[in-house]
């Protein structure tokens, strides 16, 4: 997938709610004892979702990007606070950018890199000077369910802008890989979601995040060495690790894009919160894979290559270390009036 | 009355603190006034506030209106912008024992009230401590 | 211009009326009042109140208590100014008698509480407060009041008894008053353990919610003749405002509504405060007894919980203040309390207070506020 124009990184943002629920606490309520794969995860508070959370992030990328207008906000999530009204426009408004093509996207935890591939397009042909794509989630497992232990809460924006000496990296690739397979849903009135558990792995997420990198490798002329840097989607703490290792990877490139172990799996916004940590510290010339996964299923892959401008807009940065230290640990019993599972 | 209405009059009062300005003197008020109190002025434009201030009081509220009974007990200011203006709000992601008079703080996003899982859900700004 | 005088007034308990409405509430003041000067024929009746339109879907009390009482015919309006409706609504007809276009009327203020929730209580007080700004947010009265509490207690380096002193002396107050809500003691101990409301707040820093109704017979000089026993006259009635809300005032301490408002009511009755040897405040909250107290320039600034504590609004040997309990322990029927609050001035300077009886009082002053000092009240009684 090429564009007309170079297209750019201009700011990104990052938003990690304040609480951390340790999955010892999932274990003590409903396996009496032992821990999620993931240590914690980040919960939203009573009084955030995932409008709240998107225009905090959004707020962080506009601050770092320092562009007047948008043409387009994407808002890729799975956890939208209603089923009709979007959420785009939430952000909109508090932007205050009006003329704007808004809307919401959805394709499980791969939204906001479908968001990125669309306003990559509208940027690089020219239709528009600047687009912000934005990944957030307040997704929820069954209690008691596997997912429960891994769902987090976060949100990652993203400012791209045609390529100019401002922008701190450019996209120079990306491709994008479907098919129709059913290892996770929810229908249209459920509050938690289904899914068909170790079919979810190799038939999954291994197979269209191996195709989509292959894809990028084979159709761009790249391979593992080329990068630095690699993120990949983060449903849990071990599917990341080992299809990097199937794909060429060594543990070095993906450690600091990797969330998961320490504030869950973000859903849309896991693989590009993943790429802001990696922001927070590249360097110059150096390149980073991404590659998402969302279940139904699919899978984005890009190359981002970074520009010299770097060091100078990463100064505006709020950095995803700093949002994942802060914070306040919780136990099950405030997740669950935080997240709607009691109330008065 | 119908809140989804008068919250979509005011919504970049509650979204992005937007205040008013007077043309005459420069001094700026949130909410808005009609009328300058400082010069009596009656030309006031929009201006959007600062995000940053201070706790000049607070309260830790056991008994909240209803609609709010989800977020009880409720940490509450009356916040000082780095303007000067004063203006009131909640306080979110922290507890009463660690809240002091003068505290920094910041203008946050979140949902303010939301009529049930059928109506609508209303944000605006609360305050998070720096 | 013609004096006002007080021909009787009239007053039911306050408390809960689960048997009566808010019309039979306004009735059974009324008929008090019109029963203790027989020979006065009203004509005008003004119901303070605040929030019939929440509590009872009632509104147009106006007409409903005027033809309650029998009196088809008579003009009749209801006035709202938040808690200080009563007030308010004595204000109004006390210019109508002074400017000698009527020269007998009664006022009722009337609220019914009980019927609604404790949650829809706070919700129709908070209808005082700005829609956009404060109730949206979720800021209850109490919640404003307990900022304020806090703020006067940094500032000034008020302690936890120091606060509790009004509340302590309201309660004392209010146990020889036969029509006051809660006529028991509490102890500095009993307001420091009770329930935190708003914090630093508590449950005894806070007027109870109750029903009742209280009602004055005014008169014009011409009919004053037709008064039976001692004469009160209403020497003056003035309001004022501060800024609307708290946190738009740039010193929040300064009850600037109830300044102003003292101060031209305590100029037009050609006396000043040291003259005054009964008084009645606004005690909704302890914080807000003490910061009025101190516009009424009756304490220094800060000064006045510690003044209320060391005995100087004390019956027995200081300023004799809210001898009937006071908001606090008489209770807070909100659109009635400035009636009852001039009906207890009335009875003080009648030297009718029986066991609550002050020594010789002889002017009166009472300030009824709305909203926190947002609109203030004040009117000066004089024994003839």
């Amino acid at each position: 997938m090429k564009t007309h124009y170079d297209v750019g990184i201009a700011g990104y943002g990052v938003y990690i709610p304040t609480y951390r629920l340790p999955t010892t606490e999932i274990a003590r309520i409903w396996k009496g004892g032992g821990a999620g794969p993931n240590k914690e995860k980040a919960v939203a508070c009573i009084d955030e979702d995932s409008a709240t959370m998107a225009v905090e992030a959004a707020r962080r990328a506009m601050d770092m990007a320092q562009v007047s207008k948008l043409g387009a906000i994407f808002v890729g999530t799975e956890s939208k606070p209603y089923a009709v009204k979007p959420t785009s426009t939430v952000v909109a408004q508090a932007l205050g950018q009006h003329f704007v093509l808004a809307a919401d996207m959805e394709f499980a935890c791969k939204a906001a890199t479908e968001a990125l591939q669309v306003v990559r397009g509208l940027v690089g042909s020219g239709m528009i000077e600047n687009g912000l794509a934005i990944g957030v989630d307040t997704a929820q497992g069954r209690p008691g369910d596997d997912l429960e232990y891994t769902t987090g809460s976060g949100a990652a924006a993203y400012v791209l802008s045609r390529s100019n000496p401002d922008t701190l990296a450019t996209v120079e690739a990306g491709v994008s890989y479907v098919t129709d397979t059913g290892d996770f849903w929810r229908r249209q009135t459920e509050k938690y979601p289904r899914h068909l558990s170790r079919f979810t792995g190799e038939p999954a997420y291994f197979h269209h995040v191996e195709t989509s990198v292959k894809q990028l490798f084979e159709t761009y002329g790249l391979k593992a060495n080329d990068f630095t840097y690699a993120v990949f989607h983060q449903p849990n703490p071990r599917f990341p690790v080992e299809v990097a290792y199937r794909l060429g990877f060594k543990f070095e490139q993906i450690k600091t894009g990797l969330l998961n172990p320490i504030i869950g799996n973000t859903y849309a916004a896991s693989s590009p919160m993943g790429l802001a940590a990696v922001l927070d510290e590249a360097k110059p010339g150096e390149r980073v894979l991404v590659a998402s996964f969302g279940s139904g299923a699919g899978s984005d892959a890009f190359s981002i290559k970074i520009t010299a401008s770097i060091d100078e807009k990463r100064k505006k940065a709020v950095k995803v270390s700093d949002l994942i230290s802060k914070n306040i640990k919780i136990d099950y019993a405030t997740y669950a009036k935080f997240r709607g599972k009691i109330s008065r | 009355m119908k809140l989804s209405i008068s919250y979509w009059r005011l919504k970049d009062r509650y979204y992005r603190l937007v205040g008013v300005r007077c043309e005459e003197c420069k001094n700026e008020f949130f909410p808005p006034v009609y009328v300058c109190r400082r010069c009596g002025s009656r030309s006031l434009t929009d201006k959007e506030m600062p995000k940053t201030g201070k706790i000049l009081t607070y309260t830790e509220l056991k008994e909240t209106l209803a609609g709010f009974e989800d977020q009880e007990p409720m940490l509450l200011g009356i916040i000082q912008l780095d303007n000067g203006v004063r203006i009131l709000g909640q306080i979110v992601d922290t507890a009463a024992e660690n809240l002091s008079i003068g505290d920094r703080v910041k203008a946050v996003f979140r949902k303010i009230q939301e009529h049930g899982s059928s109506g609508q859900i209303f944000y605006g700004y609360k305050f998070v401590r720096t | 211009m013609s004096r006002v005088y007080v021909a009787s007034v009239g007053y039911t308990t306050v408390g809960d009326h689960w048997n009566k409405s808010i019309l039979d509430l306004a009735i059974e003041a009324g008929f008090q009042a019109l029963t203790g000067a027989p020979k006065v024929k009203p004509e005008q009746l003004v119901v303070g109140n605040m929030f019939s339109g929440l509590s009872s879907r009632q509104e147009h009390l106006g007409a409903l208590v005027v033809n309650g009482l029998g009196l088809t015919g008579l003009p009749g309006f209801k006035v709202e100014a938040a808690c200080a409706s009563g007030g308010m609504a004595s204000l109004a007809v006390f210019n109508m008698l002074k400017a000698g276009q009527i020269d007998s009327a009664l006022v009722v203020g009337v609220e019914k509480m009980r019927d609604l929730d404790p949650g829809e209580v706070s919700q129709a007080l908070c209808a005082a407060e700005s829609a956009e700004y404060t109730q949206f947010f979720g800021a209850s009265f109490v919640s404003l009041n307990a900022m304020l509490a806090r703020l006067y207690m940094y500032e000034f380096d008020v302690s936890r008894d120091d606060l509790s002193a009004f509340p302590v002396l309201a309660h004392r107050n209010a146990v020889n008053a036969t029509h006051a809500q809660f006529r028991k003691e509490v102890s500095y101990e009993d307001v420091a353990r009770s329930m935190v409301i708003s914090d630093p707040l508590r449950l005894l820093d806070c007027a109870p919610v109750g029903d009742g109704a209280a009602a004055l017979l005014l008169v014009s000089e011409d009919l004053a003749g037709q008064v039976k026993g001692p004469l009160v006259e209403m020497a003056a009635a003035e309001s004022a405002t501060n800024r609307f809300s708290l946190y738009e005032r740039d010193d929040m301490l300064d009850f600037a509504a109830t300044r102003l408002a003292a101060h031209k009511a305590l100029k037009s009755a050609g006396l000043s405060i040291n003259d005054v040897d009964y008084l009645e405040v606004h005690d909704a909250f302890s914080v807000v007894a003490s910061l009025s107290v101190e516009a009424l320039g009756l304490s220094k600034k800060g000064q006045g919980a510690r003044d209320a504590r060391e005995g100087k609004y004390a019956r027995e040997n200081g300023l004799a203040t809210n001898c009937f309990g006071g908001l606090k322990g008489r209770g807070h029927p909100v659109g009635a309390t400035g009636v009852y609050q001039l009906a207890e001035t009335y009875l003080q300077l009648a030297h009718k207070a029986g066991p609550n009886q002050v020594d010789d009082a002889s002017v009166g002053l009472a300030q009824n506020v709305g909203g926190v000092d947002t609109t203030a009240v004040v009117h000066v009684l004089r024994r003839s």
